[in-house]
């Protein structure tokens, strides 16, 4: 989607502000991603030991979760409270335009000028914890956030096979995790 | 027109409280049970795995549909109101109170005594634990007596909590694997436990039990009617006797009337529904609400606040091993009779706390690529746990559910609201307990050469309970021991309201062996089933 063209679905969407008007832009905006700059991407924040084929499946896992993403959506009530909050504006129409505008010739730099413009990009602010996803104010860091958040990212950090949140045998839970497989 | 509805007994709500009074009426009793819920039906067992995802994904909640609009009440713990109730997402967690929870007026001077001990609980708990196939480890018999073995093998210790054992033995506390109601085995047709670790809100398997595991055969046996959809507005005594004669109920869908007529009328509603019911139920001839001859319906409301923290340690852990399932132990729990009345549980998980990836450097900066990860592994190298001690707190008798002035619901009934108070004697040992429980976690940190991260209180109480109390004296309190009102004989009250006080512990199981036990009194009124 040209960059015209997503300011005047924007602009419509601030007329028309309704569900399916917000549905059918966001699924325009995850079509639109350039999935080869994306991958560009990835290589540039995610560490390089993930290899080829762990940067691949990062970002196809975060093009599915994009696209599966619901606004509106009854979150979890929280323990303690009765209070019902709801997930927030698609952040795809926003991270498109930022990945846009990376420009054309991002994908083709190396690791380091990438991570120049990415930071360039982001801002210089004070910088902590992960914002949650679909709230992070750039791409790249709802990237980031996204990778951090997986298991498989857990995996890497300890160097073991621990498969957080996946179903695996209570029997095997008492002994140490088994080293991470060379080769991912 | 309204719809008349006839049975032998009839539940108002379908917690797990109401499923274990039903199933085990269902075993012995009454021909004919008709539960009623306000609540939609809770999502299919076969939906789950991939609301779970949805839940790991995004962080949408699994049950969309379990709670009424309409219905908000400030501090209400939970909106959850579907069939099976709370405890569709509840953790699973199962410990006993211990024996002095029935007993801290006799033992510590404050608070009030239960007109039962926990001996003339112990089959109930036992039942309760058979019921709902809690896996647990025998703590030792001086901490944790019990009158027969789980009826599960515990949930194994994963490599991480054995690791905190070794720690918490070193400290001089001894810990063991929590009772919880997940399978360990198969049992009872649901899987064995694999560890997806989201016990909490949803088990995408069945190896945790929920209520949807008793109401499922029931209702598909024919042997109990679950209408849901309708809400219960009132009960009423016609006629010149105090029996209760029927409830009155609204159908959500169009509104309908429907009468409920039973012989007897079993109010499992939880602490908060439970009392409204009765408050919103006052006529002229009962203008303070049924079963409220004593003034105390909805009174004495109350949980046990917890103090938590994060330890740091010099062990190499692996978050996210069995992140849900934790060590506990109950040596604080049983005290000697002291100066300034505390008494806590004590519970340990693994956890990733000081250790979790960032964005940023100590100075702020950006991480990106390798750094990044660099950054995660050095400060991951040393484990941490997560502890968390809840205290008793007594109740005061002003700490009550009431009838909102001002707040209704969609059919013009007040809403409840709640104010929960401490009794002077918890208010003034507030300070202290808490300070006496850092304590603790500083003399663990020391032990194991650790330190303290970070310690928080929080401000409201969990696992609530009250608002229909038991005793034997009908001036103070609501039921007898077996959940009778004694204004009513017809009229029971079970589970989490009947509570005279709450214990520093989780308090579903207590719940369900109280609704047993209350099952087996409403029982005798029935010839047994063929």
């Amino acid at each position: 989607m040209s960059t015209t063209r997503r300011r005047f679905v924007l602009g419509v969407a601030a007329l028309v502000p309704l569900p399916f008007v917000a549905r059918r832009l966001h699924g325009l905006a995850v079509a639109s991603l350039d999935p080869v700059r994306l991958r560009a991407l990835a290589a540039a924040v995610l560490p390089a030991e993930l290899g080829a084929g762990g940067l691949e499946r990062t970002a196809q896992a975060f093009e599915q979760w994009l696209a599966g993403y619901r606004e509106s959506a009854e979150l979890l009530h929280g323990y303690g409270t009765g209070e019902i909050h709801v997930t927030g504006p698609s952040p795809a129409l926003r991270w498109a335009a930022q990945l846009d505008a990376l420009g054309p010739s991002f994908a083709s730099r190396t690791v380091s000028e990438r991570q120049a413009e990415v930071r360039a990009a982001v801002g210089t602010g004070r910088f902590a914890g992960f914002p949650p996803i679909d709230r992070a104010p750039h791409l790249a860091l709802g990237l980031l956030a996204f990778f951090y958040d997986s298991p498989e990212a857990t995996d890497l950090c300890y160097r073991a096979a621990i498969g957080r949140n996946s179903c695996r045998p209570l029997a095997t839970s008492a002994r140490m995790p088994l080293p991470l497989a060379t080769g991912r | 027109m309204r719809r008349v509805i006839e049975s032998d007994v009839c539940i108002i709500g379908s917690g797990i409280s109401a499923a274990m009074v039903a199933e085990k009426l269902s075993e012995t009793g009454p021909a004919a049970i008709v539960v009623v819920e306000a609540g939609d039906e809770s999502n299919r067992a076969a939906e789950r795995y991939a609301l779970r995802r949805r839940y790991l994904d995004y962080g949408e909640t699994p049950w969309r549909n379990d709670h009424l609009d309409g219905y908000d009440v400030d501090g209400i713990q939970s909106r959850s109101m579907q069939v099976g109730g709370l405890a569709m997402h509840w953790g699973g967690v199962t410990p006993r109170f211990s024996p002095e929870d029935f007993r801290v007026r006799a033992l510590y001077g404050v608070g009030h005594d239960w007109p039962i001990s926990y001996d003339d609980l112990d089959p109930w708990y036992q039942d309760a634990e058979v019921r709902l196939g809690v896996a647990g480890e025998q703590g030792p018999p001086e901490l944790d007596p019990r009158g027969a073995p789980f009826p599960q093998a515990p949930i194994p210790l994963s490599y991480n909590l054995e690791q905190l054992r070794g720690w918490t033995d070193r400290a001089g506390i001894p810990m063991w694997s929590q009772p919880s109601a997940k399978n360990s085995a198969p049992y009872r047709g649901r899987p064995a436990c694999c560890r997806n670790d989201t016990c909490f809100p949803v088990c995408p398997i069945g190896a945790k039990y929920s209520p949807d595991h008793t109401w499922d055969p029931l209702r598909a046996s024919g042997r109990v009617t679950l209408i849901p959809r309708t809400v219960v507005r009132r009960l009423e005594v016609e006629g010149p006797g105090s029996r209760v004669t029927r409830a009155v109920a609204v159908a959500r869908d169009g509104g309908s009337e429907t009468e409920f007529r039973a012989r007897i009328f079993v109010v499992a509603a939880g602490y908060v529904w439970s009392s409204h019911l009765l408050l919103l139920s006052a006529s002229s001839r009962y203008p303070d609400g049924l079963g409220n001859g004593s003034g105390l319906v909805g009174k004495y409301i109350g949980g046990h606040r917890n103090v938590g923290g994060f330890v740091s340690l010099p062990l190499r852990l692996f978050p996210g091993i069995n992140e849900q399932h934790s060590l506990v132990s109950k040596k604080f729990m049983r005290v000697a009779r002291t100066t300034r009345y505390l008494r806590h549980d004590l519970r340990v998980w693994e956890s990733a706390a000081g250790r979790e990836p960032r964005l940023g450097d100590s100075t702020g900066r950006l991480l990106l690529g390798d750094a990044l990860l660099a950054d995660w592994r050095r400060r991951a190298a040393t484990g941490a746990a997560r502890v968390r001690a809840y205290y008793d707190v007594i109740p005061a008798r002003e700490s009550a559910v009431t009838l909102d002035p001002v707040q209704r619901t969609p059919w013009n009934d007040p809403l409840p609201r709640l104010s929960l108070r401490d009794d002077p004697v918890s208010a003034e040992l507030r300070g202290p307990s808490e300070a006496a429980i850092r304590q603790v976690f500083d003399g663990m940190a020391r032990a194991g050469d650790g330190a303290v991260i970070s310690t928080r209180s929080d401000s409201f109480q969990d696992h609530p309970a009250g608002g229909c109390r038991m005793g034997t004296d009908p001036r103070s309190s609501v039921t007898d021991s077996w959940g009778r009102t004694h204004d009513h004989e017809n009229l029971f009250v079970v589970g989490a309201p009947t509570c005279v006080s709450m214990g520093c512990a989780n308090g579903t199981l207590t719940f369900c062996a109280l609704s047993l036990r209350s099952a087996q009194e409403i029982g005798r009124d029935f010839p047994a089933r063929r």
